[in-house]
């Protein structure tokens, strides 16, 4: 069994502490831990130090004025039973229902999640369709950032040595959706993914593609061509079809190149329909 | 290798024990070091849901929580569901219903089970709940009495 030595600190500058002392890659961060435990089992990664962010005070969800504020370590399955979430964010609850299962879900978080940077996360393309944002704190002092920019490539974010995740930051409520496709429905990884959003307030498109290498990538240029809050369909399908040919979409064990971009094209259009239906209103 | 005291409430009694290492998964206290077999092993990777036991009431995946991470927390294993009015409801639909077949995998749909009646009510609709119990697989494919059963005990609850 993989050993090693686990510090549960009480505030950030000893946290920062604890992970500033060792070379990186020696030490890591335990949130919910069901990723990083995964690695350690199967020799991905081999801390000497595991560094639980059990005691910092980030089990926290905060609607302020329509905004979502979800503190890093807070549960998912804590995020996804709040009573609200489905009206205001269906898209981020249709993601945070597609993560592993309840049981997983009652550990992982979206912290954890946003972290581990994986191409494959399920809430990856949800935040960027939501123009999220991740509030970070260092040892160099406190930082925002947008996803898009926070996220570099599989696994590499831009965080920096003994710097932490405190919490996401979504700005407003938007009719929203996130749709996958999989082998198996639950605890499964997505082939592919598609995240949509549309903001009242910009009257602008959001949408992001998941499941592909090297990260989750917004899809601008679809974004670009919908206009308004219904798009006519046959509009829509255009786009499906150009999302379809997103160069991202390469063949690997999970899925060929050509059911990628079938997925991805028929995904998108099933989601920007449910988008529109969730936005109401005239076309 | 680092190890420290653990202190957990396990199946409604105090519990304390000396000397767990720093990197040990609740699964192995469990099964290991205090001989509680019920909790099963099954792909620790949690994919199967058969290590599922609840922690402060919710069902989690005791492969891939370390120890010390619950530290303090109530535990409820398939040996303290009697303890719960809720298990005692899953175990005896679960019986009635006929739902096992070799039974490797009945401890974590029970415990999984119980922890979502417990956390949804009985008003939670038939398909969420099914929905929900999907992290948890039956090597047996005996997934139609174990959907019965969990209707029942939803019932039951109602």
């Amino acid at each position: 069994m993989a050993s090693f030595e686990l510090l549960a600190p009480r505030t950030v500058d000893e946290a920062s502490a604890a992970l500033r002392s060792l070379p990186p890659g020696e030490a890591a961060v335990l949130a919910g831990g069901t990723d990083l435990l995964l690695d350690v089992d199967q020799g991905r990664a081999t801390p000497r130090r595991v560094v639980s962010l059990r005691h910092l005070p980030w089990r926290t969800l905060d609607w302020n004025q329509g905004a979502l504020t979800v503190g890093s370590t807070l549960p998912l399955r804590a995020l996804e039973t709040d009573p609200d979430l489905p009206r205001l964010l269906p898209g981020l609850y249709e993601a945070v229902r597609a993560v592993g299962s309840a049981a997983l879900r009652s550990r992982a978080t979206l912290g954890g999640n946003l972290g581990r940077a994986a191409p494959a996360s399920d809430l990856i393309p949800v935040l960027l369709a939501l123009d999220a944002e991740v509030d970070l704190v260092g040892p160099d002092g406190d930082r925002t950032e947008s996803v898009d920019r926070f996220v570099r490539a599989s696994r590499v974010t831009t965080l920096r040595r003994a710097e932490l995740i405190r919490s996401v930051r979504i700005p407003e409520p938007r009719p929203s959706a996130f749709v996958w496709q999989r082998v198996r429905p639950v605890n499964d990884i997505s082939q592919v993914s598609i995240a949509a959003a549309y903001s009242p307030s910009a009257r602008t498109w959001r949408a992001a593609l998941g499941g592909v290498p090297p990260r989750p990538v917004r899809l601008t240029e679809a974004e670009a061509v919908l206009l308004g809050a219904r798009p006519p369909p046959d509009v829509v399908g255009r786009v499906a079809e150009a999302v379809g040919r997103h160069p991202a979409l390469v063949g690997d064990r999970r899925a060929s190149d050509e059911y990628r971009r079938r997925l991805a094209a028929s995904l998108f259009a099933r989601a920007v329909e449910s988008v529109a239906r969730r936005a109401g209103g005239p076309s | 290798m680092s190890e420290r005291p653990l202190a957990l409430t396990l199946n409604g009694r105090p519990l304390r024990a000396e000397a767990v290492p720093d990197a040990e998964r609740l699964l192995d206290t469990l099964r290991w070091r205090l001989g509680l077999r019920g909790t099963k092993e099954g792909c620790r990777t949690g994919d199967c849901g058969a290590c599922t036991v609840l922690v402060d009431g919710r069902g989690t995946l005791s492969c891939l929580t370390l120890a010390h991470e619950i530290d303090g927390a109530a535990v409820v294993t398939i040996e303290g569901i009697d303890d719960d009015s809720t298990g005692t409801v899953v175990r005896e639909a679960f019986r009635d219903a006929g739902a096992l077949q070799c039974g490797y995998c009945t401890p974590g749909f029970v415990m999984a089970l119980t922890g979502l009646l417990k956390e949804r009510g009985s008003a939670v609709p038939a398909d969420a709940l099914l929905d929900d119990l999907g992290g948890n697989l039956c090597r047996c494919t005996g997934y139609v009495a174990i959907a019965r059963a969990a209707e029942l005990a939803r019932r039951r609850l109602g």
